[in-house]
């Protein structure tokens, strides 16, 4: 419970013959973590033969799973795919891909085409609205014409007249763009695109127009014939596509995390050291299961491969795997966001999981938010099973916080509920001098556990003298500072001096213990034992805000009739609001006391993440 | 109306609260950017960060506590 999982430190050495069966037993045991080999004497060893081919496979799939994914919106059900082999995967993974590349291929030459006729149609459709016959568009010897838009056409004919009489106009609006087709001599093309550039002119495509005869309407409906068998062909090409993802998605995701595994083992060598005809593997094992590992790798390799157990030295690095009872479980990921313990420290998860809900209560403390907070983390915990580690903390600080609110006599604010006083031992609103004295007596005893804790921690790695010298003298330090302060004010009947004696010796034992750095931070404890009053501001800034709230509302409800409403709208938006900023305080200032006030007076902390081979990180 | 000493008393356990957020506000501004820059660049370091960015509200706590000693001698 207050350690984590015991590690030992193995080593296995084997002939190559063996290589591959020893890696296949523990990527399937799942119980080792393997130390990389940094080059030496000893090199790297090299990846099993097939480890390429796994590798282009994995890249291949991945690449028709991303681009079949665009197709189809289906669920995708791995669970009940069925497993192919090697060959099998690498032969349909090439016709696959070769199908989907000349599928694409002809999609997007008719997405072309599609784009391009429907830009032809337009160009007709807005010839049709000028009401011009398409053989006016061929190449004459005098006259030149313009098609396209124009931003206004007040005054452009007289503008055109001024340069010459010799022109016809036709002008016409087509979505709401007004357009137009000029026809003039030859000669005088430049100055009057020069003209119709100041009624803001912009051309359009019309060259293809020339080889076109006819009537436009008719062009027009063949030109949509040709639009939608060529749509149809699209939509064909889009379905079989569908159908294709649709058949090979699901096989094709589960036999990836195959390849995954696969890949995962065919690469290990890369973690071992080598001699030219033998392998050495150096890892982790939890110590519980050693004993099953090493009789499950003797009876594969048939006792072909030697493995020893080594003591635990004072710098190795031992991958840590925390070992919780299932309630403190969900707080680890308080451990993970801060650093794990190393392997001969106290494991703080279920300090934490005492510590955190009781001070989150301290400060929320109301039965009704409690509840709110209880549904709502219950709610999502059924929505969002993946947020479950959180949520369970979430849990458990609605817990505390409605006891806390049973303490403090509050739901929603209320301190009574019609018109009975809810029972109290301390109201927070009105005594504020005993919430600040209350919060002050909670942080003395959470940060003297911590020094407690750091005792043991000590005590464990350097012996008891240096454990009195380091954390005990904390211990003298605050007794002293308390009978120094009871003597002078007469409620201890010691001589004053007793009080500095003590300081002086605890002063002189932190000295010793931990050197300048202990004297410098001598304050700081008292600063800790201070920061624990905003237990009490925190919970005061709250209670203060509900009842705020109530106040208001009583008044709208005293007005009746529509204010009624009112009053009840505000109660709903007034305490929601609250209960989110108390979630968000009340969670952060929780989390700071454990990290920085009870943390620092025991936790180092640094050791690495136990990631046995085999499990998916 | 309250009278003028109760103001007094009112204004100046404002500013001890005041003076002393500011403070924290301040210090805080500058830890708390500089934490997101190393988070940025390696993520594990949020512990640390939080930790680093909080010290200084231990300034408004000394704060809060003078303000509410100042009413409280206020009131004997």
């Amino acid at each position: 419970m207050l350690n984590p999982e015991e590690m030992s430190k193995i080593i296995i050495v084997g002939p190559d013959s063996h290589m591959k069966g020893v890696i296949s037993k523990l990527h399937e045991l799942k119980v080792i973590h393997i130390v990389d080999h940094k080059k030496n004497e000893f090199d790297i060893g090299a990846p099993l033969e097939n480890a390429n081919r796994i590798s282009d496979l994995i890249v291949r799939i991945k690449s028709i799973i991303s681009y079949l994914n665009k197709f189809t919106s289906k669920e995708r059900k791995e669970a009940d795919a069925e497993r192919l082999t090697f060959s099998q995967l690498d032969r349909d993974s090439i016709k696959l891909e070769a199908e989907i590349n000349s599928k694409t291929e002809k999609l997007k030459e008719i997405e072309g085409k599609i784009n391009n006729l429907s830009g032809m149609r337009q160009t007709l459709e807005k010839i049709e609205s000028l009401g011009i016959s398409l053989s006016s568009f061929t190449d004459y010897e005098s006259i030149g014409y313009f098609l396209g838009y124009l931003a206004k056409t007040e005054g452009i004919e007289e503008s055109l007249k001024k340069l010459t009489a010799n022109f016809g106009m036709k002008i016409s609006e087509y979505k709401g763009k007004k357009i137009m087709a000029l026809f003039i001599a030859k000669d005088k093309l430049q100055e009057s695109e020069a003209i119709l550039k100041k009624f803001g002119f912009s051309a359009i495509e019309s060259a293809f127009l020339k080889a076109m005869e006819g009537d436009v309407s008719s062009r027009i409906s063949i030109v949509s014939k040709k639009i939608s068998s060529l749509k149809n062909e699209q939509k064909q090409l889009l379905k079989e596509l569908k159908l294709l993802a649709d058949k090979w998605l699901d096989v094709l995701g589960y036999n990836q995390k195959i390849l995954d595994a696969e890949l995962e083992k065919a690469e290990a060598p890369l973690r071992f050291a080598k001699t030219s005809d033998a392998f050495v593997i150096k890892g982790w094992v939890p110590k519980r299961q050693l004993e099953k590992a090493v009789k499950e790798l003797e009876k594969t390799t048939s006792k072909k491969v030697y493995i020893k157990t080594e003591n635990i030295e004072e710098h190795d690095n031992v991958p840590i795997e925390l070992k919780n009872y299932a309630a403190a479980k969900p707080f680890e990921l308080f451990m993970k966001l801060y650093t794990l313990p190393k392997f001969n420290e106290i494991d703080p998860t279920f300090l934490v999981f005492l510590g955190f809900p009781l001070l989150f209560g301290f400060m929320l403390g109301d039965i009704g938010y409690g509840l709110t907070t209880l549904i709502i983390a219950w709610l999502l915990k059924k929505k969002m099973p993946k947020a479950a580690g959180f949520l369970n903390v979430m849990m458990w600080a609605s817990a505390a916080t409605i006891f806390f609110g049973a303490l403090f006599g509050e739901f929603f604010g209320f301190e009574e509920l019609f018109g009975v006083e809810l029972p109290h031992i301390l109201s927070r609103a009105h005594q504020i001098q005993e919430l600040l004295i209350l919060a002050i007596i909670v942080g003395v005893a959470h940060i003297n556990l911590g020094v407690i804790v750091g005792f043991i921690n000590i005590k464990h790695e350097h012996g008891l003298l240096a454990a009195i010298y380091e954390k005990g003298s904390w211990i003298l330090l605050q007794a002293s500072v308390a009978v120094l302060a009871l003597s002078y004010m007469k409620l201890l009947l010691v001589p004053v001096w007793a009080g500095y004696i003590g300081i002086l010796a605890s002063v002189i034992m932190l000295y010793k213990g931990e050197g300048i750095k202990g004297l410098v931070e001598l304050p700081g404890i008292f600063s800790n034992m201070l920061s624990y009053a905003r237990l009490m501001a925190i919970g005061l800034a709250s209670v203060e805000l509900a009842l705020v709230i109530n106040s208001f509302a009583e008044e709208f409800f005293k007005a009746g009739g529509f204010m009624i409403i009112a009053a009840i709208l505000l109660l709903v938006v007034g305490h929601a609001v609250n209960i989110g900023i108390g979630i968000l305080g009340s969670f952060l200032h929780s989390l700071r006391l454990q990290y920085v006030e009870f943390f620092t007076k025991f936790f180092h902390g640094g050791g690495q993440e136990f990631k046995p081979f085999g499990v998916k990180q | 109306m309250v009278d003028i000493n109760t103001g007094l008393i009112a204004l100046s356990s404002c500013i001890a609260i005041v003076g002393s957020a500011f403070a924290t506000a301040i210090a805080e501004k500058q830890i708390g950017s500089a934490a997101i820059g190393a988070m940025a660049e390696k993520e594990e370091l949020f512990g640390k960060g939080l930790i680093l960015t909080v010290i200084p509200e231990t300034i408004v706590i000394f704060g809060l506590v003078i303000a509410i000693m100042i009413i409280g001698m206020a009131g004997e």
